[in-house]
């Protein structure tokens, strides 16, 4: 994939397919340790053990024996080819966690990409998930909590288009302000 | 020696950036996208066609010295990449064709010696 970003939403994706209400999404840039880690984590239903084996196997691709596509391995193949890696912990019945690192300066690092497009998507596609996404460049840090915007917007749902389109704008804002 | 002017007439390419490079000779094609493969590949005076649209593009071009770079099918370009290659004058050209369909036109239009 071009962006990073676009990663984030299919790995959220499979979050949304393990039917988790509540999604975490970290993003950690750190330029004097040559570091950005994404971290995606969720309340879903979680993988046994030998599930967890066969998820960052491309080769399985099966819908019967499993849940998530190519996702996770290409997710896997991006960050080892930058130096880094990625990290899957999950446990049954309580969620997963997706930890992928790269090194920041990397030369065939994607750029994260449109962050803002690939929250929108999510948030759009189903009001009855939260999610909670924080974003730490250097020693400045970004976050919205969806929770709270809905506690704001009251009746009114997340997915209402006027609604979606100040979240856009907000959050675009508040990137451009933070990787200044 | 053709020039990278040619090659946008011949190509029906489009000129999207970096007008200042227009009149660099070509010499040979070079495909690639994995930035850290083609700058141990890419040659000096190379036409370099990339799905690759981020601003490294331009570092990995001016390393090598290629003459210009092409995007096919028509990719999504990044704004600061299109600044970028402004600024260094390197030729950014779009096309609607696949690298592989511009790779056989270059060779049939007989461009490169």
């Amino acid at each position: 994939m071009k962006e990073l970003a676009l990663h984030i939403l299919d790995i959220a994706q499979n979050s949304i397919a393990a039917k988790a209400t509540s999604i975490k999404i970290e993003i950690l840039e750190d330029l004097q340790l040559d570091r950005l880690e994404i971290l995606i984590e969720d309340n879903g239903k979680g993988m046994a053990e030998e599930e967890l084996v066969r998820a960052l196997d491309p080769f399985y691709t099966s819908r019967k024996t499993r849940r998530v596509g190519l996702g996770l391995s290409l997710f896997q193949a991006a960050a080892e080819q930058c130096d880094g890696g990625l990290v899957l912990q999950s446990h049954k019945g309580t969620g997963t966690v997706v930890k992928a690192t790269f090194k920041h300066s990397h030369i065939d690092r994607a750029p994260l990409g449109n962050i803002t497009d690939s929250l929108i998507t999510l948030i759009q596609a189903d009001p009855n998930i939260d999610y909670l996404y924080t974003h730490q460049y250097n020693d400045k840090k970004i976050y919205f909590d969806t929770k709270e915007i809905k506690n704001i917007l009251k009746e009114v749902e997340i997915t209402n288009i006027e609604v979606l389109v100040w979240l856009r704008e907000y959050i675009d804002s508040e990137l451009k302000e933070l990787v200044k | 020696m053709h020039k990278v002017n040619d090659l946008i007439k011949l190509l029906e390419l489009e000129l999207i950036a970096g007008e200042g490079g227009l009149e660099n000779t070509i010499s040979g094609v070079y495909i690639g996208d994995l930035l850290s493969w083609v700058m141990a590949h890419l040659q000096a005076g190379n036409i370099w066609i990339t799905i690759q649209t981020h601003v490294n593009i331009l570092a990995v071009a001016l390393l090598a010295d290629a003459s210009c770079i092409i995007i096919p099918e028509y990719a999504e370009i990044d704004s600061q990449t299109i600044e970028k290659a402004n600024y260094e004058g390197i030729p950014l050209l779009r096309s609607k064709f696949s690298a592989y369909q511009l790779a056989i036109k270059i060779k049939e239009l007989d461009l490169i010696i």
